[in-house]
């Protein structure tokens, strides 16, 4: 049985984004089998910022909401393998505002969240790292890192 | 006759009594709480009770729900509970549901045949829906709880007391990954890594990982996660040994040898922390000795109830994983994606889980633990204590004669720990999500009414009369969901001409609209539409009847149930007739909401 509270906040956070989100990015709840669409799983693209390495990529996650959200965070996915430091092998986003024991508060939006997620891109945090290949290869040698982004923001170039 | 209800004339005088016997009742769950309470109803002259459970009686019941005898294992709940209430009172009428309260058959109209309804459940989703159903009759609930010696009886009625969703609810507790698979810190990290990691790698669905473990968070350092990924394929490869005497030395070997001498190279991890200590097989299992003796022995108790020695629990080990995989092949024969799942009343994954989580427990130097304990810790059982849930259930139907005889003021909510602690009532949060909405019931022919039929004829259109077919009037955009299903909105218009019925709207569904309207936001509302099928509707004139109150208050801006922090700054103490600070003692005594499902005696 769906939680009350849970249906509410997503309804009013699909609304919000509707009405005003950041440009470049989109977020939709995914398609039920049924044709009606899934308010606990969404699609998101994040773009990356203009002047990075990352910039002309717009980067696909899933973002999943547990039953009990806003109480607990949702957890977003990047496709498995991402290269980013902070990125688990799974594509899961460790973020200190996406943890409960740490910064998540149920009044953080969907928009917040994505905007963090935008800015941990090009600004990792090293005393978190999640996966070795990316973090490695950032503290070894700088250029073959930025290199390899650029790399990924082909693979994941925007469509426009 | 007149003397079996004469103490209770006596005591609440003939009027309430009279008023008393005429309601109808209805108890949800007839488990620890519910079997007390029906017993208590039946002989204080409540005449109409029905009850509704979902559930059959097990052995492990016996300890408290008193209506429930050893002949009735397997029975429905639900029945039993009725029978054997009717030997202390063959007067009352009980009707009995063995089903789920979800059912659609419990509809609203249904609910709203009641002058009361009393909780006596075990879970969050099934309080919650209840107090939805409550909210939209407008019934008063009485919603209880217990947890060992701790527990609670609050009165809610809707826009006079809060709903049981205007306070938070406290959530599961989750184990980071690395404490449970590198650092534990508490013997409940090993009963954690036992159960939900180590029996799954080697007898369970090796690609689910247990929801109690958050896998990927928290990881400080990406040298560990490697380490782990390496000791995973490890396992993975060591499972093809299964079914070889040489089996449970292998994996004790790897787990408890091997893997423990890695993760002492990764020497960051230990910096600060106490190194763990490799165990040596031959030392400790090189001259094995059976525990079938003791186990057999009269004296079981004792055996589950001490805590094992470093031999034993290795023993133990080496005695449960063949069993255990002995079943596991037996099982694949016929279905080769078999898998075993841990179960507390499984003795050998038990044996196993209990052993492996104190031998694990040794190499970091932490307290081990009895069969006992850790058939608790990792059954998550909550010890249920018969004379709370008797308190319980006697507040609850003290609650209900006030409500009945329609004593508001006099009402409290009452929380029991050492002492009883009634305190007043207090009312609705105005930010909460869940009773600050409008409710309808909806009469519609779900075969012939679209969507479109939905939203522009009773969502949009505006009433002409005070007549229920008239629409709601509702402005600005339109957000149509039923729970976590979005069936419209503005930018999502693709279902418009498909039937309620296609799209899974039917009798007793729920479907929650939701409106913003930038010019005039104090209209914005969320209302609920309890839907009831027709066929006779649509033929005619009339395409549906829409039954509740027009009159709709705002929706919250921030709708949200309020946490103890919250509530603290909120709160003026002053309401609450100078008692004790309110927020305070909530603190000290969480609100119990798991309760009383499978158990062990406490005491003795």
């Amino acid at each position: 049985m769906p939680n009350a509270i849970c249906q509410a906040r997503l309804a009013e956070e699909r609304k919000q984004w509707r009405k005003d989100h950041p440009f470049g990015f989109w977020a939709r709840p995914e398609k039920n089998a049924d044709n009606t669409l899934n308010l606990n799983k969404w699609s998101v693209g994040i773009p990356g910022k203009p002047e990075t390495p990352w910039a002309g990529g717009t980067y696909p996650l899933t973002m999943t909401f547990p039953d009990d959200y806003p109480q607990k965070p949702p957890k977003l996915q990047f496709p498995p393998k991402f290269f980013h430091p902070n990125i688990y092998p799974s594509g899961t986003v460790c973020l200190s505002i996406l943890d409960e024991e740490k910064d998540w508060k149920p009044s953080i939006t969907i928009k917040q969240i994505l905007l963090g997620v935008q800015d941990l891109l090009d600004d990792p945090n090293l005393e978190s790292p999640a996966q070795q290949d990316a973090y490695v290869m950032l503290k070894r040698d700088k250029s073959a890192y930025v290199k390899r982004v650029r790399a990924q923001a082909r693979e994941y170039a925007s469509r426009e | 006759m007149a003397g079996r209800y004469q103490h209770s004339k006596t005591t609440i005088g003939v009027d309430l009594f009279q008023k008393v016997s005429e309601a109808r009742v209805l108890m949800v769950g007839a488990g620890g709480i519910g079997c007390e309470l029906l017993k208590n109803l039946v002989m204080s002259g409540f005449s109409y009770v029905e009850v509704v459970d979902l559930d059959t009686i097990d052995m492990s019941n016996l300890n408290r729900q008193f209506l429930f005898q050893r002949h009735h294992i397997g029975k429905a709940k639900a029945s039993v509970a009725r029978e054997s209430a009717l030997h202390f009172n063959p007067d009352a009428k009980i009707v009995a549901h063995h089903a789920s309260i979800y059912e659609p058959q419990f509809d609203i109209s249904w609910f709203k045949s009641f002058d009361i309804v009393l909780n006596a459940l075990d879970n969050l989703a099934a309080r919650r829906h209840v107090n939805g159903m409550c909210l939209a009759a407008g019934v008063p609930l009485i919603e209880s709880g217990t947890e060992g010696f701790r527990g609670q009886v609050t009165l809610h009625m809707k826009r006079l007391t809060r709903c049981y969703d205007c306070d938070a609810k406290p959530t599961k507790k989750t184990y980071p990954v690395c404490t449970i698979r590198s650092t534990p810190s508490a013997p409940i990290h090993c009963i954690v890594w036992a159960k939900s990691y180590l029996f799954n790698q080697l007898f369970g669905n090796t690609e689910e990982e247990e929801p109690t473990i958050n896998l990927e968070e928290t990881s400080q350092n990406a040298e560990e996660m490697a380490h782990l990924r390496h000791e995973n394929e490890a396992l993975k490869r060591l499972r093809d040994a299964i079914g070889s005497d040489a089996y449970g030395k292998l994996v004790f070997e790897k787990v408890f040898t091997d893997d423990i001498k890695g993760l002492l190279l990764m020497e960051e991890l230990w910096k600060n922390r106490r190194p763990p200590t490799p165990l040596n097989f031959e030392e400790i299992a090189g001259n094995r000795k059976s525990t079938k003796p003791m186990r057999d022995s009269v004296e079981w108790n004792q055996w589950d109830h001490k805590v094992w020695t470093l031999e034993e629990n290795a023993e133990v080990f080496l005695e449960s994983v063949p069993e255990l995989a002995k079943r596991l092949l037996e099982q694949r024969r016929t279905d080769p994606n078999y898998s075993l799942s841990f179960d507390k009343d499984d003795d050998d994954a038990l044996n196993f889980v209990t052993a492996t989580a104190n031998l694990r427990a040794y190499i970091y130097g932490l307290e081990q633990k009895s069969r006992f304990a850790v058939k608790e810790m990792a059954g998550n059982i909550i010890p249920a204590v018969a004379t709370t849930n008797a308190i319980i259930a006697g507040l609850i139907v003290l609650t209900a004669m006030k409500v009945l005889g329609g004593n508001w003021s006099d009402c409290k909510n009452t929380w029991v720990a050492s002492t009883i602690n009634p305190e007043r009532l207090d009312k609705p949060n105005s930010n909460c999500a869940v009773c600050t909405t409008g409710s309808f019931i909806l009469t519609i022919n779900t075969r012939t009414a679209t969507l479109r039929d939905l939203v522009e004829r009773v969502i949009q259109q505006h009433p002409e009369g005070e007549d229920e077919s008239q629409g709601l009037g509702i402005s600005g955009e339109i957000t149509v969901q039923e729970g976590d299903r979005l069936l419209y909105d503005p930018d999502f218009e693709d279902n418009m001409d498909v039937t309620l019925k296609d799209l899974g709207i039917l009798h007793a569904s729920r479907v929650m609209i939701t409106n913003d309207d930038d010019d005039e936001e104090t209209k914005n509302v969320t209302v609920v539409l309890h839907i009831v099928h027709s066929d006779s509707l649509g033929e005619s004139e009339t395409l549906f009847i829409l039954d509740g109150d027009r009159d709709i208050p705002p929706r919250p801006r921030k709708p949200e149930p309020e946490t103890n922090e919250t509530k603290r700054s909120a709160n003026d103490l002053t309401e609450i007739n100078g008692e004790s600070s309110l927020t305070k003692r909530r603190k000290m005594d969480p609100e119990v909401t798991a309760v009383d499902d499978d158990v062990v005696v406490v005491g003795d």
